[in-house]
Parts: C-alpha cells; structure tokens; sequence
C-alpha cells in the first residue's frame, strides 16, 4: 500500500466522473497538439516546397497568384510571357539561373510543366528510374504522381487543356513517360515535367487545326474586300503612288514578321535564383518598374498568405485554449467537490495518522493522473485526427502533407496545459489544508 | 496510560466553555463516559485524542503529554498510538476491507503483517468481507470493521463514540464484547462515550458528564 495505490483506488472508485475529466481535457489537448501540428507542417511544407525559386517572373497581376501557379502549382497562371526575356534574365550578372516553365495542360489533375533540363535541380530531384527528357513529348514524372496514377516509365497519355481534370478537351498527341523522380517532398512530386517544345508543339498543333477551319471566314472576308473595292475604285487610284512609297517599307515589315514569328514562343513564367542578395534586393524592382512584367518573391508572398491563413489557425487556437480553460474548471469542480463529498474519508485518514501533505499528495496524485491519461489520450486524439486530415488532403487536393513534428513547441504546449490544469488541481485542493477534522468527524451524525 | 489534567475547551470565545473532569487510566483499565447529547462528549473524546486542542490543561498518553506536539508530530503519534472507533463512516469508501487494514498501516507506518490481519477479521467475523467494499456491509459488519481499523495498528488507547448507537441489542453487546476483547489483547486502555445505557453493566469505571 502506497500513496499511489491510494489515488488509484480513489481514482477508480468514481470511474464516470474519470472518464468525463480525461474525455474533455485530452479533446483540448489533442485539438491543440493537432492545430499547431498542421500549422507547422503546411508552413514548412510551403517553404520547403520552393526548392531554390528566390524569385519569379511571370506576367503582371497578382503576385500571390504567380506564386501559387507557378511555383506551388496551386493556382491558375497571370498570363504568359515572351521567351526571349529568358535569356535576357539569365545574361544579368546576379542571376545564378532563369528556368523558364510552360504549362496549362494537365493529366489526370497533375500539371504537365514544360521547362529546360534546370527545372528538376531547383528541387534536387533526381531520377528513380528511366532517364532524363532528351525529346518533345517525352515526361519525367513526380514520384506522387507515379504512385497515385499508378504510371510506369514506358506508358504514354493524353493530356488535357486546362489545369483541372477533364476529358472533353482532350489533346490528341500523346506524351510517353520516360522517367520517375525520386521523392522530394516538394512541389515537383506533383508535376509532370517535359520539354518546353513539347508544350509550344501540342498548342502549335492545335492552332494548325484551327487554321484548317480558318479559310471559310476569309474567303468570306475576301468578298467584303471586293465589293468594298468596287465602291472605292477611286480611292484606290489616289493612293496608289502612296502605296509605291510604302513599298520598301512593307518589305521591312515583312522581315519582321519573320523575327517576330520566332519570338512568337511564350513561356508562363520564369523562375529565378541569385548569385548573391543583391539580386533579391535590386531586381523585383527593377523589373516591377521597367517592364511588362511582374517579378514575386514567393517567400514574401507566402509570409503575407501565412497571415491570412494565421487568423484561422489563431481562432483554432483559442478556441482549442477556451475548451482547455472549460475543461479545467470541470476539473477543479470535479476536484474540490470530491474533496468536499470525501472530507470524511480524508479526515479519517488523518486519524489513521496521514499528514496534511500526505493527504494532499494523494489527491494531487489523482489529479496528476487524470492529467497524464488526458495527456495521452490527447496527443493519440492528434494524430488520429491528423491522420483524417492528411488523407482528406491527399484525396481532394492531391496535396501530400508531410507531418513535420516540432518538439518545442509540443513541449511548449504541454507545458502550459500542465500548468493550467495544476493550478485548477492545487487551487481545488488547498482547502484541504483548512480541513477541521474533528469537526468533520462530529458532523457526521 | 491515559490521564488528563484540568482540561477546558471553547468553540468560540462567546459560546461558553467545557470544563472536563480530570480522569487517570492504569494499564488496561477501561473507562466509560456518559452523559447526554451536547454535554460535550464527543468534544472530550477528540480532546483525548488530539483532534482539538485544549485552551487549558493537558492530556498525557503513555507519558507523553501530546498538546505540546507540532502537527505532524501530533498526526503521527495518533496514527500509531491511538485507535478510533466511531459511530458511523469506519472506513475509506474507495478501498475494499483489506486494503482499508493495510492503508491504515501504511498511514500510521506500521508494517503489513497478514496472518495479524487474517486473525483479526476472524475474530471479528470479518472473513468473507475481505474483498468486499465498504458499501456493501451490513451495519453490524461496519461497526465490526470501524473496531478492526481502530486495533489493527496495535495502539496504546482505543477511544469509541458511540460504537453502540446504532445496534440492535444483539449486535450491542457482540461490539462491547470485541472492544473490550481487542482492547486486552493489545494491552490497550479503553474508552467509550455514549449516551447508551445498555452498555454500562460491562464497565466498572464509568463517569457521568
């Protein structure tokens, strides 16, 4: 017999009562321990799921949807921009690399990104099996998007227009799958990655379709040219020596068609990494102020959507923290009733020659109890739920949580938990220090 | 060895206050105190025992006199010298008969010795209950409990409130016959406060409040 064994005959005697206790106080552990756990982890996630874009350049409007289309791929792209910027971005002195990324197509819900062969070192990835893209219309795929579609090197797909699943616009030149990439834990687990060619031939393609229904539309432009002609017969003739004036100048105009046909490639984006700070300092000006287009930088985009999303993860919090308050006055009614209904089991013990410190040490022993069981139950109750989320993400979003565990601030929350409920246990208990036994003890007729 | 010396004692300064009778017990001499409700029976016998302490004179308990004690001398010395029976709640309702006997050693930090605790619950018929819990007894195995806890330790002086109370006739004088019994055999000075005058013809010193 010992003051342990006590507690735990004490404990045991009201079992409803236990269990209300350790049932409200572990769903506000575990509502805490689980809130912050996902918060930590899609932060990290984000972060992690840059790779090494320090900036990105893509056509002007929201910077946060540039950030997200195109380095988390979770948002529809601003728009495109010429390809020619590329190697303009790339001669700059501060830029270590430009990769220049392409998409707008996907398989299945899975992007198909067109890029360089620099695409995949942003991200470390490297390939698990096959080779590296060598051809138009040859793939590297995420190893999320292998597993998840059950894809093999050798396989071939449509894809589709769009960056949403469907199969109504389906293209009609097929990609074969030359390789899979080694897990990353980042955004590139989720892309599909080929060629730039591979996207400008599959859209070129389409375009020469749409042309072949073009000639009806302009014959019947051709008639309104004619009779647009027969009425101004005399306009014509006063313009003809202009128009022997402009013909050189056609001439010129048509040579830049020709250069202009070959710049006609665009690319969605361009994804920057420096060679040194002053890249990060001078440019996203630069280019903000001097061009047409607009330059990100994803980790300040994602600090100012982390503070958005953080009044969400703050009001989890609280709320988490109020029911963690309500469960620990339960416990400190819970505790000074029983101390009150068994004053006189108590006061007996003090005739049997118990202190007044041993008395409280078994009490408190009780509550430490509820305390630890509520604890475990609490961190089990986390990572169950955790578990449901993380599915849930992975079914409807095809996001891939990967669940960073941050032991301070775990420690730090178990810590004030700890806290919170010993303060509600001592306070319940201190009048056990007043206690009178003999008077107790006469009462009890 | 029990005797006390001139004690007073008072509640509050306004209520007025209760002079004791001075009383001295040999070795193993018993001693019954009567008198009615309010009289302040039970107050003497908590003085006795250390649960009050007295505003005037002293109680002496095998030569040591216990009001000069600090608290946790106090509760210690009880818990191995003294064994208490009362009129009702004899035991810790959490715990089962056994372990009620063997937290009460552990309180008064007496070894466990379970051939003493079987020979007990014996005497005391006290057998079958010993996995019983408290609420399942009967009111005569509850005051035969309240008696087992009050001895088990082996004190030096047994002080019982009113043991007899609540019994029938039959069940009265089994009571008497096991604290007197228990009593002697652990050479223990006995003392019982009651209003209960079917109990006196058992006594040979008996004062009146």
């Amino acid at each position: 017999m010992n003051n342990w064994k006590i507690s735990l005959k004490n404990f045991l005697h009201k079992p409803l009562y236990a269990f209300l206790s350790i049932f409200s106080l572990s769903i506000s552990i575990g509502l805490l321990l689980g809130i912050q756990q996902l918060d930590t982890s899609i932060q990290n996630q984000f972060e992690n799921g840059l790779g090494k874009v320090e900036m990105v350049v893509g056509a002007k409007g929201s910077p946060l949807q540039l950030v997200l289309s195109s380095v988390l791929h979770i948002d529809n792209p601003t728009g495109n921009i010429a390809f020619s910027e590329v190697e303009k971005m790339a001669k700059n002195p501060l830029v270590k690399s430009a990769v220049p990324i392409s998409y707008g197509d996907n398989y299945k819900g899975y992007r198909i990104v067109g890029s360089t062969l620099d695409f995949d070192k942003l991200y470390d990835a490297e390939i698990l099996e096959g080779r590296a893209v060598e051809t138009s219309m040859e793939t590297v795929i995420g190893n999320d998007v292998a597993q998840q579609l059950g894809m093999n090197v050798g396989d071939t797909f449509l894809s589709s227009h769009g960056l949403t699943e469907n199969s109504i616009e389906e293209h009609n030149q097929s990609f074969t799958v030359v390789g899979i990439y080694k897990p990353a834990y980042k955004v590139i687990d989720r892309l599909i990655v080929t060629t730039l060619e591979s996207i400008w031939d599959v859209h070129n393609h389409e375009d020469e379709n749409h042309e072949e229904h073009k000639p009806l539309e302009d014959e019947e432009h051709e008639d309104e040219e004619h009779e647009h002609k027969d009425d101004s017969d005399h306009a014509h003739k006063e313009e003809e020596h202009v128009q022997d004036h402009n013909h050189d100048e056609e001439h010129e105009h048509d040579e830049e068609h020709d250069l202009v046909h070959v710049d006609d490639r665009k690319v969605t984006s361009i994804l920057v990494s420096f060679r040194n700070p002053m890249g990060l300092m001078t440019m996203p000006r630069t280019i903000n102020a001097n061009s047409n287009m607009q330059a990100a930088l994803p980790k300040y985009e994602l600090e100012r959507l982390f503070r958005f999303t953080g009044v969400g993860v703050k009001a989890i919090s609280w709320i988490a923290y109020i029911i963690l308050l309500i469960s620990c006055i339960t416990i400190f009614i819970g505790f000074y009733k029983m101390v009150r209904e068994r004053a006189f089991d108590l006061a007996l013990m003090r005739t049997y020659g118990a202190s007044n410190f041993q008395l409280f040490r078994i009490v408190a022993i009780e509550g430490i109890l509820v305390l630890l069981i509520s604890l475990f139950f609490g961190f089990v109750f986390s990572k169950i739920g955790l578990h449901f989320i993380v599915n849930i993400f992975k079914s409807q979003f095809q996001q891939d949580i990967i669940l960073t565990f941050s032991a301070h601030q775990t420690v730090q929350t178990i810590f004030i938990v700890m806290f919170i409920a010993m303060v509600s246990i001592l306070l319940a208990i201190l009048p056990l220090f007043k206690m009178n036994i003999s008077n107790i003890i006469s009462n009890e007729k | 060895m029990v005797q006390t010396d001139n004690l007073t004692f008072q509640y509050t300064k306004k209520e007025h206050a209760f002079n004791f009778p001075n009383i001295t017990l040999g070795e193993q001499e018993n001693l019954l105190i009567l008198g009615k409700s309010g009289v302040g029976k039970t107050t003497f016998l908590h003085l006795l025992a250390g649960l009050l302490h007295p505003n005037n004179g002293s109680v002496i308990i095998d030569e040591v006199p216990i009001n000069g004690m600090s608290h946790s001398k106090l509760d210690k010395f009880r818990g191995q010298n003294i064994g208490l029976v009362f009129q009702k709640n004899h035991a810790v309702k959490s715990l089962n008969v056994l372990d009620n006997l063997k937290a009460r050693l552990f309180f008064s930090k007496k070894s466990i010795d379970y051939a003493a605790i079987d020979t007990l619950l014996e005497q005391l018929d006290l057998k079958e209950t010993k996995k019983s819990k408290v609420n399942e007894l009967s009111e005569g195995q509850l005051q035969r409990l309240g008696i087992a806890m009050a001895v088990v330790h082996k004190p030096k002086v047994i002080l019982a409130d009113e043991p007899t109370s609540n019994l029938d006739d039959e069940n009265c004088s089994t009571v008497l016959q096991l604290l007197q019994q228990q009593a002697e055999e652990n050479k223990a000075n006995l003392v019982v406060i009651t209003h209960d005058t079917r109990i006196k013809s058992g006594f040979k010193n008996i004062i009146t409040l």
